[in-house]
Formats: C-alpha cells, structure tokens, sequence
C-alpha cells in the first residue's frame, strides 16, 4: 500500500473484483481537500455507525490539511471503540469480509479498520430440545458473546475463566472453554485444551463438530460428552468441576467430562424437592431400561421361553398372536422399524401438523395392523410401551443411542432367547466400564463405588446431605459449602 | 512391570471379585452336594463351617500376598522356591485355574441348554460366552473390576428377592431336628461344599493389583463372607422348602426351589428367569476372573504378552469344557477341582508363608 | 500396546459379527403359538377312546403295551380368546382333550405329534389327576417319573386321586372353563371349608417318595362335566402305591390332628339343645408330642382353636350367657373328638399308614431313636397309642347376641 488513494482504491477494487458486495465508497474529508474512502460489507458491517460516526464525522472535518494526521484521525474524529491499523491490504481485506470497514486516506500509508460488525443475533429464548416446567427459560443463542454474558451473568465472576481458541483452518470460528478455576481439575483443562488444540479440520460447523473431534472413543453408542442449550445446566456443571466448551454460531454448549448417570439426569431434579426428584430419576432409569429391553425380552418370551411366563400371559399371548404370519422377531422389527419413521416423519413436519401425524400413525395404523392380523396387539402394547420410555429419557443424544441400541439385543434375541439378551446386557455393561470420558469412568459413580457421589446418582439427596462435589472429577476444591 | 500403576484396583473391588468368583455354580447345587455328605439338615452349618475355614484359608493366602507387595503368585513363587520348583506350583496354579474356567463354562452349558435353548448346540453357547468375556478381559483387570462392582450388587437384591419369594414354602420342620445325629454328619458335610468355596486364591493374584495391598486380608474376609451369607442363606431356603429328602434326586436343586412356587399376580409369577439371570451373571464373572488369572500366570510364567495369551488359550478352554461327557463327569470333575484346591489353597500358601517368614528372619 | 489393543478391538468386532450372522439360525426357536400349551394330565387304566381305535385300525405299526392312557388338556386357544371379549358362553370350548393309550407317558405324549399340528409342551402343566384303580397297581414312582424328571413341567404341580375315571375330572359342562384351572381355583377355598387338604406339589411328593413315607392325595371325583373335592387318598409309603380313600368326615378327622386347617364349619348337634349347631373355625393349631418311655412311644395331639358361633337353630331365643357358651364348646369339642377319632382309626389301624406327621414329630423330638424305627415306621405307627384332647374357644357369636 502506498500513500496514493488512486491507486490504492484501483488495487482494491481489483482485490474485490469477485466479492460483488464489498461497497467502496469515496468522500472528501470536510473541507480540507483530502480526499479518503471507505470500504465495507454491505450487510455485515454496521451501516448506523458507519453513516453516524464514521461518515459524518469526517466529512465534517474542519482543520487545514497539515493538521490532518494519523492519530488526529483516530483520537479526535472517529467515536469509534475498536480499531486497528493495517499496512496492507491484504491484511484488511479479511477483516473486511468479517463485517470490519477499512478507512483509506490520501496521503496515509496505512489504512484503519474499524470494527463495525453487526451481528443479528437472535434473542434469549427458552431452549426447545431440553423443556423443562420449572427453571429458567433462557437459553443459548447462536452468538458466542451473548453466550459467554449469560453464564458471567450468574455470579461466579471472580473464578470463572474463559480460554478461547480458534478452531477451523479456513472458516476460523471461535471457541471458549469455560470453567471454573479454583474448582476444575487442572489437568482436566489442560486435557481438552490439548484435544481442542488437535482439532484439525478446515471448517466447524457446530458444536457436534467439537464434540466427535474430541471424544475418547468413536466406536460408542453412548455420547461421551454432553451437549446442551441450557446455561442452567452448564453452571451445574462448571460448579461440579466439570469443563464447557462454546462455540460460536450455535447454541449447543458442550460438557466433559460426562457419566452414564448424568444422561439420565435433568436440572429439574434439583430445582423439585429431594422427593420428587429421587422419584423422578427411579423412574428414568427404569424407563431406560424399558426402552432398551422390552422388544427383546418380548422376543425371547415369545419365540424361546413360553415357560418363563404366567399361564394367564401364555394363553392370552397365544389367542393375540394366532394367524400372525410372521415370527416375533420379524413383527418386532416390523413395528419398530415403523414407530421410528413415524418419529423422524413428525420432527420434521410443521408444527401443526406434526401431533396430528402421530396420532394418525400410533393409532390407526397399530389398530389397523392389529385388524389385519400382520401384529399381535400384546407387540403393540411392547412397542408403545418402548417408545414412551425412550421419550422420557432427558437427553435427546441419549435417548437415540438407547432407542438405536435396542434393536442390537433383539437380535441377540433371535438367536440365543433370555441368554442372548443376558449376554447382550453383560456386553453392554463391559463396554460402559472400559469407557472413560476424559479420564472419567463413564460408568461412575455407580462404579467403582464411590458412595459420597451415590447421593446425587440414583438418589437425588436432600440439598444439605450433598455438600461434596463429585470425588470422581477430582476437584481441586471439595466442598460446596462455607464451613 | 505388568502391574502398572494404571491398572490398581480399591479394597471394595478386590473384595468383589473375591465374592464374585466364589459365588458360581456352587449356588444351584450346594444344596445337593452338601445335602448328599451330610444326609441331616443340618448341612447349613456344614456351609458355615466350610466358610469359615474359607476365610481362614483367604487370610493366609492374603498375609502371604501381603508381604510380597505389588507381586503376584507366579512372581514369588520363582523368588522363595527357585526358578524350577517355583515354576512348577506356579504352573499348576494356572493348569487349575484353566481347568476352573473349563467347569464353569460347562456348567453354565449344561444349566442353559436344560432351561433355557434346549437344542441349542452346546459350542455355540460357549464361544458366544467365551467372546463376550474376552472382549472385557482385554480391557484389562480394572474394568473386569468395575464390571463385577455393577453385578454383584445386582446378583444380590435380585437373589435376595428371589429366596425371600421362597418363604412360601418354607416349612420350618425340614430344618429340624438340629444336630439330631451329632456333630459328625456336619463335619462330613464340610468337605464338599469345598468346591463352593474354591475361589479363594485369587487373592493371590488380586493383592498385586490392590492400591492398599496391606487391606488384602480386609478384603478376602468381607468378599468371602458375602458369599458365605448367600450360602447359608440358599442352603436354609433350599432345605427349608423341598427338605433333604427332596433335595437328594434332584440336580439343581435352587433352581428346584424357585420352580417350585409361583405368585400369580406379580407380573412374574415365575422367578428362574431372574434366578438364571443373576446366575449366568455370576458364571461369567467367576469364568472371567478365573481366565483372566489363568492367562495373566501364564503370560508371567513365560514372559510373553497378556493379550496374545487371552487369545491363544481360547480353544484350550474350550477343549476343557468339552471333555467331560455327561453331567455325572462333571460333577465329577467338579470334585476333583475341590480337592485339588484344598492342596492348592489349604497346604501350599501355609507352605510358602512360612517360608516367607523364614527367609525374612534369617535375613533380618 | 496402544495399536495392539485397537486391532484386538477389530478382530472382536468382527468376530462378533460373524458369529451372530452365523448364528441367526436360532437352534431353539419354537414361537409359542405354534406349541400346545398342556395345562392337565389325567392318567388312568388303559382305556382306549373309541377315536383311538379307530386310528388304531387305520394305523400300521400300531403295537405297543396298552398299560394306561393319558389325557392331555390343551388350552385351546381360540376360544379362550373369545371367552376373554364376551361374557357369554363362546360356541367352542376352551380346552381341548386328547387321550392316548400305550406304555410310556412320554412316549404318549410325544405320540399325539402325529395326531396334532402343534407339540404340546408342559411348562404350564398346573395338576396330574390320577385314577385310583391305576394307582393301585402301580407306585408313584413309575407314575410321576417322567413329571419329576421333565425339565419343563415345573415342581408345583399340584397331583390328585380321581376314584372315577381321572379324565372325566377334566371335562366341563360350560364352554369357558377350562377343567384344569377349576381344579386349581377350587384348591384354593381352603380358607372357607375343612373338607380340602393342603395342595399335595410334586416337590412335596419327591420328598415323600424319597424318604418312604406315607401321605395323601386329594380326591376328586367327577360326574356330567361337574367336579367335587371329596375325601382322600392315602398313599402306603413302603410301596408308593394307592391304599385306601378317606371320606369326608376321615379326612376332616386328619386335617384336624395335623392342626393345618385354615378354616371352615364345623357342625354337630348342641346337647343342651338338640339343635343343629354350626362352629366357624377362625384359626386352629395342633401340637404333637412325643413321649418315650424305653422302647416304647407314645403321642398326645393337642388342638387348639378359636372360632365363632355362625349359625345356631335352637329355638328359645335367650341370651349367649358363659354357660351356654361353654356347653357349645363342649359339643363341638366332643364332635372334634369323634371325627379325630375316625380318621385316626382308619390311617392308623386300617390303613396302617401315618399321613398326619407323626413320623416327623418324632424325628424332631427323638433323632436317635427315630434312625431306628424309620426303616417300618408305618407298622410301627399302628401300634403306638396316640391321645388328643382339644381346646376350643368361642370368641365372638356373629352379630347376634341371642342363641
């Protein structure tokens, strides 16, 4: 770049030749002759601020062309808060693209950029995938400061740290690992430091990104690290000395590390009374394991072991599936096959239109199956029962790998009855120990046994009973409390 | 050098798996076996005897392991005997725990294709067994750890549920008379329910791995006395409901028992399908660990890779399990391991303690 | 260590996978509509049906031993469904009987294959009927054998006598009950009369046949598609075989001695008034105990029970003083009497055989001595002089006051 706006402005145009919405715009600084121009985005850069402060205030420049100077520019004419200079224009035409404006003067080698990005932001609502009756109802946005704020904004300022980190080799986006520093494990930070650092892709679109980049093992059903919108839950989080980690341009924060028990967790646990919450997490891992078993406990009863049920169930089960031409397995798979689709089908219609679709799939077509003879109504009973539970399972990404897992023990069914399903269950457990999250048992607190944390894990305690953070995070500072 | 210090386990879990290897296939026939020795009811304190001298035997094996610190059997063994003579036992501790492992997958056949896949061939439900037990062994002993910390819990609310169903038809007269005979039907009935019990020595191998090694003797007695409660009380509920007479002609008698009621209007009416449950359960952990032990000794032996060893002694089981021909050979074979244990764990770690001493006073 | 570990992860999966893709052949697969569910056997003396006969005729090969015949009672399916939806009587029945004679009870069973489309199975067998006549000529042992030794039928099953033929027990007038289940039901009313003994499973009977020790059957007898519970059977315990039958009054006389009844109506004449009186027992126990004086032994039955009065037709309408409560205790207390004294009479003397738990008693009290007599402990029980007394409390009279 050289001090002459001319040629200046005819290199960058021909910088922009492909960039049909960079906007140079060229004006006489007040009346003191020299001339200048400015470049920006047109939709990205603030055009308020551009007009208001920037704009007006130099071509209102009254001073004699000497006095015009560099810092003149920067101290007294522009009420602006953030800028920088660039000695080429190279160097500012990314910044630019960002939704910066750069200022070209005659006469000035170096032109300023001037942070005028606007970003539309959407506005504090209440998260969609995780509902809950009772708790705050903001949630995560798309934009990275928005969400930072929200976390500053409840309270822990003095300890709670930010580490942000730029992802992505082209589209650079940034990313923040929050946590808490007198509370996380050091070397619990510095391990998702190094994997986040690892991360060597050329463009992260969301935080699922992040999320299969630095988890332990790729092979899992089981999410390893949990995401959520709700910056309740990130706090909860943080404050037990776990790790979040945000990324710019979604609203799904990431937690690490995570434990099975922690899938079937929801904050409301907390925010009911102790009671109700015990109650409330019995019942979801009970639902869990409904979800997970009941298809291929139905198959192995029905194809293997007709002795292992009451006479009365025998008999009715036997009336149910007389004319069914299909073996249990295979109307299994049918149904289920079926309620998934009717699943995928509603997520995805408007929402209108969406509970009606349910209604007509779960009903008439399970009546009309039933009718025709193709399902026995004791399997719709199964199926129905199944897909409730998995519903009632509070992490979404847990209840897909729950709902996905359940058709690998019907299988196991298929082949060995009850003994397949046991050792389906045996393999399944075997996996969750050998897994760890982040140097985490993925199966604690449960195992090893660690009963200080079995208050918050089954049980939900009473609040004053749960004064330790979780042993298993290895916190730097045990106790929740003053004394 | 195998024992790195990644792979320790805590006093609770050494105490599990010690529960978790005794309790196997001893639970469907004690009753039997202990029943057919002593012919009185009074096989319940055979069992508690039994467990006793268990437990006396597991706190000499633990001091023993104790004061070999972060080493297993086969590693001081080569140190106290010499490399030949110490290689020997060592040897014929992994050719037992080989043989254990082949009884325990043989078992778990025989009860599976008699209740649950009659007609099933019998490889097919070993190798299916042998490969899920693999795919955790290679995880190493901490996971196998953990794994047994999720079913023992499990085995005993489930069995405890299971015998507490059984109170319906339990009659206090089978239990009776109480040493109507004297002592001497109870002494004769200590012996057999050994085989129950033989599990014991793997605290050899566990002090090793124990984060507090000097807490070894801490858990074998609480690991053992688990297993003894649940024995006493199968013994009593098995006794108690089909008395020794019935007991006597039949094969699995707690199997029996839990056939022998049912609760119409509890969604299960019928219970063996918990009771197989929790005891296909406890077989796979107790032909885990006894694998595991087997390969880790032989890998220590030899010098050569623990995994490699997980693989290749595979079919070996496999053979094993297949040799005996029926149920009576079996129970048969069974015997054999029982009375090979009692040299096994009763004579040889008393042997190798007092050496241990020994060498430690004249040295100091 | 690290890339080992990760390629034995592979080899797993793989191996896995392939063994469940091998394996989807399911050896076991049976769905359970294909299978006849049995719930009731009848056994009686060879009888062929005349349906047997005929296919017998038609039939080549057909040589074996006409020793007894079975009766399987299949739930029938179709109508029990139907039985379920409304509340009349469905047009078929929901049982289905299927009779088979021949040598081998297994064998039989395994026979009606080549007669039924589904193969029946036993896991839901509830109750064994067995003809007495039957019985009489062969033991328990040969009897139940299979039923003790099948790994599916379960150990509760429950065994009765039929003095009729057994599979008429099995047959039902209505269309919706299934004969089996109403056996069973009926078992259950244990609590409302003293004329049902307890459920005799056949984990009860093993003990039995094992130790040589005599017990009873419940008897069931059976006409036009009705059944009624009525006395028992006694089983020698020597030779397992059917000695005799215990009629009501017998066996309301045993269950009396044993202290098991769990109530019921005991009726007699009330002296005072020569009216017919009625005692509801609430709660009854009875203790045995044994005395040994050398060699010999001898037993006192105390009973004990607690009841009501729950309908007197005495006529002079007076209070229920002390008085009159106590001359009703007597006469109930003296009918206890005659009824333990007939039934004792008859196990003991005729019948020689000790269905009460005598035998038990003593090997509780006297284990020594016990070992000796086991061997011929029925001869030896028909000799030892047994006493009883009874003690009877009327705690309440209903809700009326007066006689």
């Amino acid at each position: 770049m050289n001090d002459n706006l001319l040629e200046n402005l005819s290199l960058i145009q021909e910088k922009t030749k492909y960039y049909s919405d960079v906007v140079v715009r060229p004006f006489a600084l007040g009346d003191s002759g020299k001339a200048g121009a400015i470049i920006f985005v047109n939709g990205l850069a603030d055009r308020e601020l551009i007009d208001q402060h920037i704009l007006k205030a130099l071509m209102s420049i009254h001073v004699d062309q000497a006095s015009i100077t560099k810092n003149y520019i920067k101290n007294q004419v522009l009420s602006v808060s953030q800028l920088t200079e660039a000695s080429s224009i190279d160097e500012f035409i990314p910044k630019v693209l960002l939704g910066s404006t750069a200022l070209v003067i005659d006469g000035f080698s170096e032109a300023l950029v001037i942070g005028t990005a606007k970003v539309k932001s959407r506005n504090i609502e209440e998260p969609i995938s995780e509902a809950l009756v009772r708790g705050p109802r903001a949630g995560f946005n798309e934009t990275l400061s928005d969400n930072t704020a929200l976390l500053r904004r409840h309270g822990e300022n003095a300890s709670l740290a930010f580490m942000s980190i730029q992802v992505g080799e082209r589209a650079k986006k940034d990313l923040i690992i929050a946590y808490i520093m007198d509370i996380a494990d050091p070397d619990l930070v510095e391990e998702v430091r190094r994997r986040v650092l690892k991360i060597d892709i050329d463009n992260v679109m969301e935080s699922g990104y992040v999320e299969q980049l630095i988890e332990d093992n790729y092979l899992s059903p089981f999410p390893q690290v949990q995401s959520t919108e709700r910056p309740d839950r990130v706090i909860a989080a943080l404050m037990e000395g776990r790790v979040a980690i945000l990324l710019d341009g979604t609203p799904f924060a990431l937690i690490a590390p995570v434990t099975f028990s922690m899938l079937l967790q929801s904050p409301e646990d907390y925010y009911e009374r102790w009671m109700a919450g015990t109650l409330l997490r019995l019942l979801r891992f009970f639902a869990a394991l409904i979800s997970l078993l009941t298809p291929a406990m139905y198959v192995s009863f029905i194809s293997f072991h007709p002795g292992l049920i009451p006479t009365k169930l025998a008999i009715s089960i036997v009336g149910a599936r007389v004319g069914v031409p299909f073996t249990s397995l295979v109307e299994a798979l049918i149904m289920e096959v079926a309620i998934e689709i009717l699943r995928e089908a509603g997520l995805r219609l408007p929402k209108p239109i969406g509970p009606a679709m349910g209604i007509v799939g779960g009903l008439i077509i399970g009546e009309a199956a039933v009718q025709a003879g193709i399902v026995s109504p004791i399997l719709v009973i199964v199926v129905a029962i199944t897909a409730i539970s998995s519903f009632a399972i509070p992490q979404y990404s847990a209840g897909i790998s729950l709902r996905m897992l359940r058709f690998v023990p019907m299988f196991c069914a298929a082949a060995f009855g009850m003994y397949g399903v046991i050792l389906f269950f045996l393999m399944l457990c075997a996996h969750v120990v050998k897994l760890k999250s982040f140097g985490v048992p993925y199966a604690s607190p449960a195992v090893p046994y660690r009963l200080s944390d079995w208050k918050d894990f089954f049980f939900r305690m009473p609040m004053f009973m749960m004064k330790q953070r979780p042993e298993m995070l290895h916190t730097k500072n045990q106790k929740r409390k003053r004394n | 050098m195998i024992n790195n210090n990644t792979d320790q386990i805590t006093t609770a879990q050494a105490a599990v798996i010690v529960s978790n290897f005794l309790l196997g296939t001893g639970v469907l026939t004690l009753p039997r076996v202990a029943a057919e020795a002593a012919g009185t009811p009074d096989v319940w304190l055979s069992v508690l005897i039994g467990g006793m001298i268990a437990i006396a035997a597991g706190i000499i094996m633990a001091v023993l392991s104790k004061s070999h610190p972060g080493l297993t059997v086969f590693q001081y063994n080569k140190s106290l005997l010499g490399k030949w003579i110490g290689g020997l036992i060592s040897a014929a501790f992994i050719i037992y725990f080989f043989m254990l492992a082949g009884y325990q997958v043989r078992a778990l056949t025989e009860v599976t294709s008699l209740f649950l896949l009659e007609g099933t061939p019998s490889w097919a439900i070993i190798i299916a067994f042998m490969w899920v037990s693999l795919y955790l062994m290679t995880g190493g002993l901490n996971p196998i750890a953990r794994l047994f910390e999720i079913i023992l819990p499990l085995t005993i609310v489930i069995y405890l549920f299971v015998m507490f169903m059984g109170f319906s038809i339990f009659e206090l007269d089978n239990l009776r008379p109480v040493l109507g005979q004297g002592f001497m039907p109870v002494l004769a009935g200590v012996k057999p329910t050994a085989l129950s019990f033989i599990g014991v020595e793997i605290i050899l191998i566990l002090t090793a791995f124990m984060k507090q090694p000097a807490k070894s003797v801490k858990a074998v007695v609480y690991g053992t006395a688990i297993t003894v409660i649940l024995y006493l009380i199968t013994v009593i509920m098995v006794i108690g409901a089909l008395s020794v007479d019935g007991v006597l002609t039949r094969t699995w008698p707690t199997l029996d028992l839990v056939r022998s009621f049912e609760l119409p209007g509890l969604i299960f009416e019928r219970f063996e399908s918990l009771l197989l449950v929790i005891w296909i359960m406890q077989i796979y952990s107790s032909y885990t660990i006894s694998y595991y032990a087997a390969s880790l000794g032989l890998s220590q032996l030899l010098n050569i890779n623990l995994t490699s060893c997980l693989f290749a002694l595979l079919p070996v089981v496999y053979i094993i399990s297949n040799i005996p021909k029926n149920l009576d050979v079996l129970f048969a074979f069974g015997d054999l391991l029982g009375n090979t244990a009692i040299y096994l764990v009763g004579c040889i770690p008393f042997a190798l303690l007092l050496l241990t001493k020994w060498k430690k006073g004249s040295r100091g | 260590m690290k890339i080992t570990f990760n390629r034995t992860k592979y080899l797993l999966i793989g191996l896995c996978t392939c063994s469940l893709l091998i394996q989807t052949g399911c050896w076991s697969k049976d769905e359970i509509e294909e299978l006849s569910i049995y719930v009731g056997v009848a056994l009686d003396q060879a009888k062929e049906t005349k349906l047997e006969a005929k296919l017998g005729k038609l039939a080549v090969n057909a040589n074996d031993r006409k020793l007894l015949s079975v009766t399987l009672q299949i739930v029938n399916k179709q109508s029990e469904e139907k039985g379920g939806n409304s509340a009349g009587d469905p047009a078929t029945k929901a049982y289905l009987n299927v009779s088979e004679t021949g040598d081998s009870i297994i064998d039989m069973i395994r026979q009606l294959s080549t007669r039924m489309e589904r193969p029946a199975i036993g896991h839901h067998l509830k109750v064994i009927v067995i003809n007495e006549q039957l019985a009489r000529h062969k033991s328990m042992y040969q009897l139940l054998d299979f039923f003790l030794r099948d790994n599916d039928i379960r150990p509760n099953c429950v065994v009765m006598m039929s003095s009729g033929l057994a599979k008429h027990t099995l047959e039902a007038k209505g269309n919706s009950i299934v004969p089996a289940f109403r056996l069973m039901g009926m078992l259950e009313n244990r609590y409302r009369t003293l004329k049902i003994m307890p459920r005799m499973t056949l984990y009860k009977l093993e003990k039995h046949m094992h130790a040589e020790s005599s017990y009873m059957l419940q008897n069931v007898v059976a006409a036009e598609g009705e059944v009624k519970l009525s006395g028992a059977a006694v089983i020698k315990g020597k030779t397992q075989k059917f000695r005799g039958l215990l009629n009501e009054e017998e066996l309301l006389g045993v269950i009396l001695l044993s202290g098991e009844a769990e109530g019921g109506i005991i009726k007699c004449v009330n002296e005072k008034t020569n009216e017919m009186i009625a005692y509801e027992l609430k709660a009854m126990n009875s203790e045995i105990y044994t005395s040994v004086d050398g060699d010999n032994v001898s037993f006192d039955v105390k009973m004990k029970s607690e009841g009501r009065i729950i309908e007197d037709w005495s006529e002079n309408s007076g209070p229920i003083d002390d008085a009159y409560r106590a001359g009703v205790e007597q006469s109930v207390e003296r009918e206890i009497m005659r009824l333990a004294k007939q039934g004792l009479d008859k196990i003991q003397k005729e019948y020689k055989a000790d269905v009460v738990g005598f035998g038990t008693r003593l090997s509780i009290e006297q284990p020594k001595l016990w070992q000796k007599v086991k061997k011929n402990w029925d001869q030896a029980f028909s000799r030892i002089p047994i006493t009883y007394s009874v003690e009877l409390t009327i705690t309440e009279t209903g809700t009326e006051k007066s006689q």
